[in-house]
């Protein structure tokens, strides 16, 4: 049973995880990941493999790291002018696993908004989080799309 | 929706120069309507592989010219490709993009077919007229007249009298059975996963695009920017396969001498590949790739597989729609919808015979290059859809190719020139010309 204080605080961090994100502060999100933090966004819905199946997103901090520094540097095409984002995490679950690691089960729409076209990106996330003092850091991300498997548009900053 | 279009030969003739070309080739509706009866439905067009056809029943929906098409194999063990429109009021039948059924079973009043598109059952078969003959082909689902396959990959071509695939294809099929070369069982598989792209922008720019290496230095700055910033061995996933790519993406001057574009008949191009480090260019002291190097040699004797192993040539174009790169298992499809959308399927191949690691790397290189969030592709398509905005506004009506004209020379088989050159655009519209002039097959 997950106490009402853990619940909160778990709430809390992805809430701040979003509004860093829609802020722009793409290095401060990279700071709520764990060093060997992975972002996964699987290509297929119900996907288990990340090896043998193509993912949208697969990356450990490393890489995110570079994906950060395009998004900071705004030299990338595809990010000129620059798009903004407005993500709404809700209906969060909250539980705990055996290795005491929490895991939040939450849905996501993220509107984006670049050049005067509005894209919308919605589907589930769940997040693999590990205690750092009085809050957390993430081990694994997984983004699900509710379209994943489709024809999908270009997407430039991470849900 | 499709206007006839009539043009002359000259007037398309009109519209290619030695070094230029009119916008109306991106632009006009009505060219694109010519270029779906005139290339797209006169060529050969790849549509699918074998091994997306394993079992009788098994289907896969693509497009051929204007039409939704699904190929199929039959009990018969043949491949059909079939019109999606039943035959009857014509409702779109299939409406996913691949499986594997026994009858394709139209929603609307049930007709079912087989495979190979005849008619299987009509429900109420008695409600219709004693003239109501069930073999005839006019209730059947519609087949496509010519289906040839070249070592596992289908083609078919709505032309009723086709030249031989090989006449179109011929100059290219090294590069096909360079792919299947390196796999030590002799055949590969098409991964179940892939990526489809839409962007806003004529099909021709897609394959412009991947003949031209001028542009890497500048559209993928940022990336590979941050790239270089990054030290090797940071990323622990993937042997810094992601780091690398996004790397060799930008070239000087110096790393542009050693790439050699090459321009054939029929609008094929290729160049000699820029992906020279890391995993993608198997270096020394690389345990996966000594492996999978051993069952190679296992399987061919060593002088062939080193042989295999040394064809290093980027975005082989099989002109009008295939990008192969043998090297990097990957293969990319053009499906153009209309004059300014077009779809790009991206496929990655396993090799049958290799170790598991390095379907992951080709798996890797897929998502890499060519997913949504790519941060190579993503750029690129960026800038297909600018040109194409550019295009559909007329202030001045000529497109400029003319980079390198004066260095091309002629080669065994078709133009060789330096990277710096747009030789490639103007081999794609050499071909163009000819086969919208209706000059060619
Ligand atoms: S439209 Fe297909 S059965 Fe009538
Ligand atoms: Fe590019």
């Amino acid at each position: 049973m997950i106490d009402l204080e853990t619940r909160a605080r778990v709430q809390d961090f992805l809430f701040e995880e979003a509004r860093r994100l829609d802020a722009g502060e793409f290095e401060a999100w990279l700071d709520l990941y764990e060093e060997d933090g992975i972002y996964w966004m699987p290509s297929q819905r119900g996907q288990t493999d990340p090896l043998n199946v193509a993912s949208i997103i697969y990356e450990d901090h490393a890489i995110l790291s570079i994906r950060v520094q395009r998004l900071l540097e705004a030299r990338a095409l595809v990010l000129t002018p620059m798009p903004y984002t407005t993500h709404l995490v809700t209906n969060v679950v909250v539980s705990m696993d055996e290795d005491g690691l929490v895991k939040a089960a939450s849905a996501f729409l993220c509107i984006s908004m670049q050049g005067g076209e509005q894209k919308i990106f919605a589907g589930r996330q769940t997040h693999t989080l590990a205690p750092a003092g009085d809050s957390y850091l993430i081990r694994h991300k997984r983004v699900d799309l509710v379209n994943a498997g489709s024809a999908l548009p270009l997407m430039t900053i991470p849900i | 929706m499709h206007t006839d279009p009539s043009l002359t030969p000259e007037e398309i003739r009109a519209m290619v120069r030695p070094d230029s070309v009119h916008r109306r080739a991106y632009a006009d509706p009505q060219i694109f309507d010519l270029e779906m009866q005139r290339i797209y439905g006169r060529q050969w067009i790849y549509l699918a592989h074998e091994s997306q056809l394993k079992k009788p029943g098994a289907f896969f929906r693509t497009r051929l010219a204007q039409y939704e098409v699904i190929v199929t194999r039959h009990t018969d063990d043949k491949v059909y490709v079939l019109h999606n429109r039943c035959p009857h009021r014509g409702a779109r039948i299939c409406m996913t993009d691949s499986g594997t059924s026994r009858l394709l079973n139209c929603p609307y009043h049930a007709w079912s077919f087989n495979p190979d598109g005849t008619l299987s059952t009509v429900p109420h078969r008695e409600s219709y007229p004693a003239s109501f003959d069930m073999t005839d082909p006019k209730y059947h689902m519609e087949r496509v007249p010519h289906v040839e396959t070249y070592r596992g990959f289908i083609f078919a071509t709505l032309n009723p009298d086709p030249r031989p695939l090989l006449d179109q294809i011929g100059p290219m099929t090294d590069i096909i059975d360079n792919l299947i070369d390196r796999a030590p069982d002799g055949e590969v598989e098409i991964a179940d996963s892939s990526f489809s792209l839409v962007y806003k922008g004529n099909w021709k720019l897609h394959l412009e695009n991947a003949a031209d290496i001028f542009h890497p230095t500048f559209v993928h700055a940022s990336s590979v920017g941050a790239a270089r910033r990054t030290p090797a061995g940071k990323s622990k996933m993937d042997q810094d396969q992601v780091r690398t790519m996004l790397e060799a993406n930008g070239f000087g001057k110096d790393q542009w001498e050693g790439i050699q574009l090459k321009g054939l008949a029929n609008g094929h191009t290729y160049m000699t590949n820029f992906y020279r480090k890391g995993v993608v260019a198997h270096q020394a002291a690389d345990p996966v790739f000594d492996r999978y190097k051993a069952a190679l040699v296992a399987a061919h004797g060593p002088d062939k597989a080193d042989a295999v192993l040394a064809v290093d040539r980027f975005n082989n174009i099989i002109y009008p729609n295939l990008v192969f790169n043998a090297q990097h298992q990957q293969m990319r499809v053009t499906v153009p919808l209309s004059h300014d959308t077009t779809i790009i399927r991206v496929h990655c191949f396993r090799l049958k015979g290799a170790p598991d690691e390095m379907f992951h790397r080709a798996i890797r290189f897929l998502s890499t290059l060519a997913s949504p969030a790519s941060m190579i592709f993503s750029d690129d398509v960026e800038m297909l859809e600018r040109t194409q905005a550019g295009l559909d506004l007329d202030p001045s009506p000529w497109v400029d190719f003319s980079r390198g004209l004066d260095t091309e020379t002629a080669g065994e088989g078709g133009q060789i020139s330096g990277v710096a050159s747009e030789m490639p655009m103007r081999n794609q519209f050499k071909a163009w010309a000819a086969l919208m002039a209706g000059e060619a097959a």
